[in-house]
């Protein structure tokens, strides 16, 4: 999940409106400034957004395969029907969903916590924030390479907590179908609730402390106050870090790759994982592009849901 | 303060970090806490209990990074037995680090990542304040429908499009280049809306006032707008520097050849020759790592106002 | 945020700072970088990776995917080479095994930049053959290095014929044996007056041996990986049904039909199950975990490719032997394949045809290295030297591959492939308890006849 992601769906929650009196009346010069500025950008928004948006879905209805030039024979629907008749990709949908539902939970609710306690604490801001912040930054790759070696059964130290806690045969996590999917989750909120607790940290900051003063004096314990000022005034955070979780556990690819190539099996191989090994291990473009269009269908979806849920806490707001 | 103390969820945001910002307060230190007058007992008690949670789960939190640095300053044979072994053996060598560092690909990928990074920035935050400029300041026929498509554009993540970028730089034969990496993270639609956004709010009399002296907007924009801009630059730099430097999907793909690789890419692919190396693994996480560490630990504050200050916005 | 409000003193100052600040640390760091890291290697990836230019011209770029003791191997091969007189210089690198190797050779290729030389399984190249990925063998190449066609072993030798083309030089056979630890067998009473190991027939024999052996080490009796190893699994399951009266290839009309005798693979599969669960075989050990076990003296007995012969000699004090693996069923069988040298395809100069020859031939014969390393050499000069028929323990195992298994051929099949990973997960859950001999079956059944209706994208 990156940083970027977080801005999109920010900035797009509100878009400016069109002043067609900004800067006075439209001129030719500004007409072509206009499409100046515009066109370096522009340039590279069709040739590696547009253009592949309509590549994939034309190879979609053809079996174009890697090894061999040209679209390929036809194949209409076929590559459709294949992926929502195969297994692999319901379980692909559903990992992915499993993956959403193990994270979220725990990204949203540690990290509203921590931010809440690292801002009562007050001092040593640093030491937290480096300890929650710094794994973030980090690359998936460095952080799947650490998380696998404390997973490697047995004799990982994982597993050799489990054995001091008095389980003789822990089982390997990443090797046990119903296991590794929870230890990619756990290796993700180490990862990325970073992200989230800076979030809530910064919201936390800005509610006035004249709002706790005036509460205190009314009688309210912490705790109390915590349920009725903290949480409340938080609460467009919590949709913004909510939603934005969800939408980007669905675009997980990177520690499935990196930690058990979605394995056991197929048991922990999500959408993504399944669209690049039809495209580039089985040498199958054309089944890809239909399953990558239908997760782009399910993305959509999504993302949709959060603008109308969006709009209507904006609207309730006003 | 001048700012209102309305309980209105959206003054609040934004002003009290903006005021915070302006007067150059470190995002982090918190102004406001749960305040506890209601007697000395529950309050000290809370405190404490927060103070144990919160080191008790930073802690936990450092044990990951601090166990793959012990690891890999541990011998390879030591490190193959297992766990218990590394925690007992305290001789501590660098020899991991000598051999990535001697021998490898590693500078090769340290060298393909600032590359790719670099110039995937510069362009990226070029065009992407060019085209928000365009937004925000010129009115030109068709404005409306560029807007769309970009919207359009945030809804469709990147990495579902991975396979027919790949055939398009394959027909453009750019696959095993370090372009094949920058140009398709060059249209970053985030970086158009934050700099529209930005430069909406920069009031239009110092335009004005250039414009009355006859300045072109290109002018216009490289010597008033662009430095004003320049927090707002270096927050997306510094943000599209760590997204295109963490990027695996797509150099995964687009690059082949071990020394053209990035360090994500390096770090998942290639593996020595021989068997349980584990401290040279975990001494290569460590080393991949390293140049995001030093880069946060020198631009903190930047980087986590670009992660707050952004989610906030809107 | 209200740009009204915004004071553009302090602040704008410290954005400004660290602007300037990022432009003058960042190339601090990359000029740190550039004078630390060996300029001259760096200069040639730059400008490959800026203007597409070769690479790394006038040297021999190769690709493997031999890790673990064949890591050990064929990094000595490698070095031999580098010091040879008239040696070009040698760009090797090495990629996970498997699929993820397979992968990315093929989309190397495809993007135009492929290693000079590449290995591949025989298995696998017949299928990159296919996707008119690799250059042809012709006789002249051959000649070019003083090569023939009668040089090697004519089995994989026709094996990787493709249309009559040949596209692959065979390296070596590899098949699946049994290593026995010397000292455990010794007290268990299994090992002959000469010290080799008691010839082990039928299942009573095979789950005596392993019982004698169980008691010896207080632990287990043999030892293969069941957990993250989809290969070995398969290599298991496959070398006892083969051995099965009656038995039927997995896969039949080049991967278009699922041949297998449902009956002999369900009671195999029951076997394994009862294997593990029985303790005589661990039921949840990965790749080093299992060599780990017999190398240290907890299973008497460890199944595996001959390969980590390398790994075992490194032990210090282990004392062990390889022969093929026992018949337990009806008749003797093993799985194997074959390691082979591939030209992927590209555009290659005069020079750059010789170079890689000139290292494929070195490396041949350097056969004798791989060999030590317990690969059964193509290679007939070296195959059929005295200092080959000589080597032991290779020499008690080498007739496994009179009755080596390939995996039967199809689009999606081979060494590493999706077949593989399929079969193999499912028996690798079969091993470890946690899925019924049924259950795995049905779940492969599934999985396959997708692969075997889909129309083969080579």
């Amino acid at each position: 999940m990156t940083t970027a992601e977080l801005q999109t769906t920010a900035t797009v929650a509100r878009p400016s409106r069109f002043d067609d009196e900004v800067g006075g009346p439209r001129t030719q010069g500004m007409t072509r400034a206009g499409w100046l500025f515009l066109a370096p950008f522009a340039v590279f928004y069709i040739l590696f957004l547009i253009w592949p948006v309509i590549y994939m879905v034309i190879t979609s209805f053809f079996n174009t395969s890697m090894v061999r030039s040209g679209l390929g024979s036809f194949a209409g629907l076929a590559n459709y029907h294949e992926m929502l008749t195969k297994p692999d990709f319901w379980g692909a949908l559903w990992h992915t969903i499993q993956f959403t539902i193990y994270t979220t939970p725990p990204l949203v609710i540690l990290s509203f916590v921590f931010a809440l306690l690292a801002n009562r604490v007050r001092h040593a801001q640093w030491f937290f924030r480096l300890a929650f912040f710094v794994p973030f930054i980090l690359p998936s790759a460095a952080i799947a390479l650490i998380w696998t070696f404390i997973f490697t059964p047995s004799t990982g130290l994982w597993n050799e907590f489990q054995s001091l806690l008095g389980d003789p045969a822990p089982l390997p996590v990443l090797g046990t179908p119903s296991l590794a999917m929870i230890g990619i989750a756990i290796t993700t909120v180490w990862w990325t609730i970073g992200f989230n607790f800076v979030l809530y940290l910064a919201g936390l900051q800005d509610i006035p402390r004249e709002l706790y003063e005036a509460a205190a004096v009314d009688g309210a314990t912490p705790w109390q106050q915590i349920r009725s000022i903290t949480i409340p005034l938080l609460s467009r955070t919590t949709t913004l870090v909510l939603l934005l979780q969800i939408v980007a556990s669905m675009k997980i690819f990177d520690q499935v790759y990196l930690m058990t190539s979605g394995g056991p099996g197929v048991s922990t191989q999500v959408l993504l994982g399944l669209v690049t090994n039809t495209a580039f291990t089985d040498n199958r473009i054309g089944a890809a592009s239909a399953a990558s269009v239908l997760l782009f269908i399910v993305i959509l979806i999504i993302t949709l849901a959060r603008q109308i849920v969006e709009s209507i806490q904006n609207r309730r707001e006003a | 303060m001048t700012e209102s103390t309305t309980a209105s969820p959206t003054t609040v945001s934004t002003s009290g970090r903006a005021r915070r910002a302006r007067n150059g307060v470190s995002i982090a230190a918190p102004a406001a806490r749960v305040v506890d007058n209601s007697g000395k007992g529950s309050g000290r008690t809370f405190n404490i209990v927060s103070w144990v949670v919160l080191i008790v789960f930073a802690v936990l939190w450092l044990i990951p990074s601090l166990w793959a640095i012990k690891t890999s300053l541990t011998s390879n044979s030591t490190s193959a037995i297992g766990a218990g072994p590394i925690l007992r053996d305290w001789h501590l060598t660098f020899g991991s680090y000598k051999t990535l560092l001697s021998g490898s690909d590693l500078w090769h990928w340290y060298l393909s990542s600032f590359v790719t990074s670099i110039l995937t920035v510069v362009f990226a935050v070029t065009f992407g304040a060019m085209a928000g400029y365009a937004l925000s300041r010129l009115r030109f026929r068709g404005r409306r429908l560029v807007f769309l498509l970009l919207i359009g554009g945030i809804l469709v993540p990147p990495q579902v499009l991975i396979v027919p970028v790949f055939q398009f730089l394959n027909v453009i034969h750019l696959l095993n280049t370090y372009w094949a990496v920058i140009l398709p993270q060059i249209p970053a639609v985030v970086a158009v809306f934050v700099f529209k956004q930005f430069f909406d709010g920069i009031p239009h009399d110092f335009e004005e006032s250039a414009r009355i002296d006859g300045a072109g907007y290109w002018r216009t924009f490289r010597s008033i707008i662009l430095p004003l801009s320049r927090p707002v630059v270096a927050a997306m730099a510094i943000i599209t520097f760590v997204g295109t430097w963490n990027n695996l999907i797509l150099p995964l793909f687009v690059l082949s050849n071990p020394k053209l690789m990035t360090i994500p890419v390096g770090l998942a692919t290639v593996q020595g020759s021989y068997g349980q190396r584990l401290s040279d693994i975990q001494a290569s996480s460590i080393l991949g790592a390293l140049p995001l560490v030093i880069l946060f630990l020198i631009f903190q504050r930047q980087i986590v106002e670009g992660v707050a200050g952004s989610g906030l916005k809107g | 945020m209200a740009f009204r409000d915004r004071d553009s003193g302090s602040y704008a100052a410290g954005a400004r700072l660290s602007r300037r600040g990022l432009i003058r640390g960042g190339l601090g760091v990359a000029a740190g970088v550039g004078l630390a890291g060996g300029l001259s290697g760096c200069g040639s990836a730059l400008s490959a990776g800026i203007a597409g230019t070769q690479l790394a011209p006038g040297t021999v770029m190769y690709w493997n995917l031999f890790g673990g003791g064949d890591g050990v191997r064929m990094v000595a091969m490698q070095d031999a080479y580098t010091k040879s007189p008239g040696a070009s210089p040698l760009q090797a690198a090495t990629f996970a095994w498997g699929n993820p190797y397979y992968t990315k050779l093929t989309l190397a290729t495809v993007g135009g930049a492929p290693p000079d030389v590449a290995i591949s399984h025989l298995t696998r190249m017949q299928n990159l053959a296919t996707a008119n990925l690799l250059t042809e063998f012709t006789d002249d190449m051959l000649s070019m290095v003083g090569l023939s066609p009668s040089d090697f072993n004519q089995t994989p030798w026709q094996a990787q014929k493709l249309n009559g083309k040949s596209y692959a030089i065979p390296l070596d056979t590899h098949p699946f044996v049994l290593y026995y630890n010397v000292d455990v067998c010794q007290k268990a009473g299994l090992l002959d007056s000469d010290g080799n190991l008691k010839p082990i027939e039928g299942k009573a024999g095979w789950e005596a041996a392993l019982k004698a052996a169980k008691d010896v080490t207080k632990a287990y009796g043999a030892s293969v990986s069941t957990v993250g190893d989809t290969a070995t699994s398969w290599r298991w399951f496959t070398t006892l049904y083969s051995q099965r009266n009656g038995n039927t290839p997995f896969l039949g009309d080049g991967g278009r039909k699922l041949t297998y005798n449902r009956e002999l693979t369900l009671d195999t599969l029951a076997y394994i199950q009862q294997l593990t669960k029985s303790g005589l075989m661990p039921a949840n050990t990965d790749y080093a975990g299992a060599q780990t076990l017999m190398f240290t003296g907890k299973a008497g007995f460890y199944l595996e490719g001959e390969w980590e012969i390398t790994t075992a000699q490194a032990v210090k004090g282990l004392k062990f032997g390889m022969v093929p693996v026992p018949t337990i069923f009806d008749k003797p069988a093993a799985q194997a394949d074959s390691h082979t040298f591939v030209l992927p395809r590209m555009d290659r100069t005069e020079d750059q045809l010789k170079r890689a020859m000139g290292f494929i031939k070195f490396l041949l014969t350097q056969s004798m290295t791989w060999a030590m390393g317990g690969h059964i050499p193509a290679y007939l000069p070296i195959k059929n030297s005295e200092a080959y028929q000589k080597l032991l323990p290779q020499a008690n195992y080498a007739k496994a591959a009179e009755f080596a298994v390939y995996d039967p051929p199809a689009w999606y099949s081979g060494s590493g492939s999706n077949f593989e990973n399929i079969t193999g997960a499912q028996i690798g859950l079969v091993q470890q308890g946690l899925a019924t001999p049924q259950a795995a079956l049905d779940s492969i059944r599934s999985q396959l006849e997708i692969y075997a209706r889909t129309e083969s994208p080579l």
